[in-house]
């Protein structure tokens, strides 16, 4: 589970959450979604550690992760697998050593590893791109390239930031479609962010709107569009006229 | 026309870019019922204390800047030293950085070392003939060389060619979210990228300086035959005779510190880039330039402790 309470975090004198507080349960599919700009790609990055918090707790599975120096953050990254927004492929290394790399560096036989990152590949629909470098790649293959890697180890927790962003409609079904077959298979709690209400809507069970530094709503995706908050229902529905 | 004694017209625009409590304090004294037994400030005053307000805190904001960018260094450094005992790296790394470095710098530091042998030669050329001294021509290249010549260039050319290079590298990965991507896969970026680059780059220039002294001596060698008519035996008679191997290791030492010292200010800035390809490229300025004000720096200290 992962739990948030009073974070704040903000960049020199701009402040950007402003007392975030929100619950994941384990093995739920949870959503974030807001405006451009809202600090969802920052809150993804808090619940790894990878940014410190101004104030604020975050418990993953009852730890405090806030007070946790770097080699204490390792074994909770450990059981995350994380997707970035710009996927973060290293890019010295092809394809299939990015895949491979999160196996690797946890000792798995070298036969293993290639069997699990060619069947990994395969599934995000990049069979034959295992020797090509992230240099080669479009935006959408390195996506997808994003993904595998995330998701290879079979982790805990997977955190998607935009997991669909760029690909084509048929792309981001067959996306979803592996994201969820995946969560159902592992039981993995899942955070994802995405512009794509719509598709987030039906990937998720609960949706989480972030609104000026602060979560506006929580709670069941299939009730998000009928929200009695006037600015969810006027982002969900994308239209001009309202408070936003 | 502005009535004469109206500073806020004359200063013009040096008034505007003045913090608010100075323009109070300008038209305080200036208008109507101010301090009349003080004199109005003029232009040529008032230029006179904005200059030397902002020339020091130019001074004070350039000694801050250069301070945190040592301190920087210096965690950094330490955080290297506390990685390597017990040593604890990645390997592969380590080895795909030392062909990286070394093995691919090896013909320019060749061809430089090569030609700066033949120009010491020509420049001590005209003393040699003047004092007949061509039986010092060997312990003066090698006495250069060794001591100076050798590392101190070829520790600038490694900044310029490695060192702007892994500062690029590493600036590149850290506005494109790599590092942040190894750290969210539970990896130390210190220990995976880092470390191995700090140790291939002090093991790289230190070879490199090796090579280096020996082409520079084979230049040197072959240019003072050539160009002075001095006889290979005479110019190898002259080195061995007059130097000692610590004239030689005094070469090593200053490489390895240099080599440390490159390596620790072209990472520094390349994993603290900030605001994408632009910060990149002056990550990349910034730490040529730092590691060559080091390298000058450590050269004296070294020379002076060394002897």
């Amino acid at each position: 589970m992962i739990e948030v309470a009073g974070v704040h975090k903000g960049f020199g004198h701009q402040p950007l959450l402003r007392g975030v507080d929100l619950q994941v349960p384990a093995g739920r599919r949870y959503g974030i979604i807001g405006p451009a700009a809202s600090g969802k790609s920052v809150l993804l990055k808090l619940f790894c550690g990878l940014l410190p918090v101004d104030s604020g707790e975050i418990y993953i599975d009852g730890t405090d992760i806030t007070r946790l120096r770097e080699d204490g953050l390792m074994p909770i990254r450990n059981r995350i697998g994380m997707l970035f927004q710009n996927y973060a492929l290293f890019d010295f290394m092809s394809v299939i050593d990015n895949v491979s790399f999160p196996l690797v560096r946890r000792g798995v036989e070298h036969d293993e590893v290639v069997e699990r990152a060619v069947a990994r590949l395969k599934a995000v629909g990049l069979a034959g791109s295992e020797h090509k470098m992230p240099s080669e790649l479009s935006g959408g293959m390195k996506k997808r390239v994003g993904i595998a890697r995330a998701t290879i180890a079979k982790p805990e927790i997977v955190i998607y930031d935009e997991p669909t962003a760029g690909l084509d409609p048929v792309t981001t079904s067959k996306i979803y479609d592996l994201l969820l077959a995946d969560q159902a298979e592992t039981g993995a709690t899942v955070v994802a962010v995405s512009s794509d209400v719509t598709a987030l809507m039906r990937f998720t069970d609960t949706v989480a709107m972030l609104h000026e530094g602060r979560i506006r709503y929580q709670g069941p995706a299939a009730t998000l569009r009928d929200a009695d908050d006037a600015v969810v229902r006027q982002f969900v529905r994308g239209d001009m006229s309202g408070p936003l | 026309m502005a009535p004469v004694g109206d500073t806020s017209v004359a200063v013009g625009g040096v008034l505007s870019r003045l913090p608010l409590g100075s323009l109070a304090m300008v038209e305080k004294k200036a208008g109507p019922g101010g301090d009349e037994r003080r004199p109005t400030p003029t232009f040529a005053y008032y230029r006179r204390g904005v200059l030397g307000e902002r020339y020091l805190s130019s001074v004070g904001a350039s000694a801050v800047a250069i301070a945190r960018e040592a301190g920087g260094i210096t965690i950094l450094a330490g955080k290297v030293l506390r990685s390597l005992f017990p040593p604890s790296m990645d390997w592969r790394e380590l080895v795909r950085n030392l062909h990286k470095m070394a093995n691919r710098s090896v013909p320019i530091v060749v061809l430089t070392a090569f030609f700066t042998g033949g120009i010491m030669v020509i420049q001590s050329g005209i003393f040699v003939k003047r004092f007949n001294a061509a039986g010092l021509v060997g312990w003066a290249s090698g006495y250069a060389v060794f001591r100076e010549i050798g590392p101190i260039l070829i520790a600038l050319m490694f900044s310029g060619r490695v060192g702007a290079n892994n500062t690029a590298e590493l600036g590149t990965m850290t506005v494109t979210e790599q590092l942040d991507g190894l750290r969210a896969l539970a990896i130390d970026p210190i220990r995976y990228l880092i470390v191995p680059r700090v140790v291939a780059m002090m093991v790289s220039l230190f070879a490199l300086v090796v090579i280096g002294d020996l082409i520079a001596l084979g230049g040197g060698l072959l240019f003072s035959k050539l160009i002075l008519g001095v006889e290979y035996s005479t110019f190898y008679y002259s080195l061995v005779d007059n130097l000692t191997p610590g004239d030689f290791l005094h070469g090593l030492i200053k490489a390895a510190v240099f080599g440390i010292s490159i390596a620790l200010t072209s990472c520094y800035f390349g994993v603290s880039v900030r605001g994408g390809a632009v910060g990149v490229g002056r990550a990349v300025n910034a730490a040529v330039v730092a590691a060559a004000v080091s390298i000058m720096l450590l050269d004296f200290f070294l020379t002076y402790l060394l002897g």
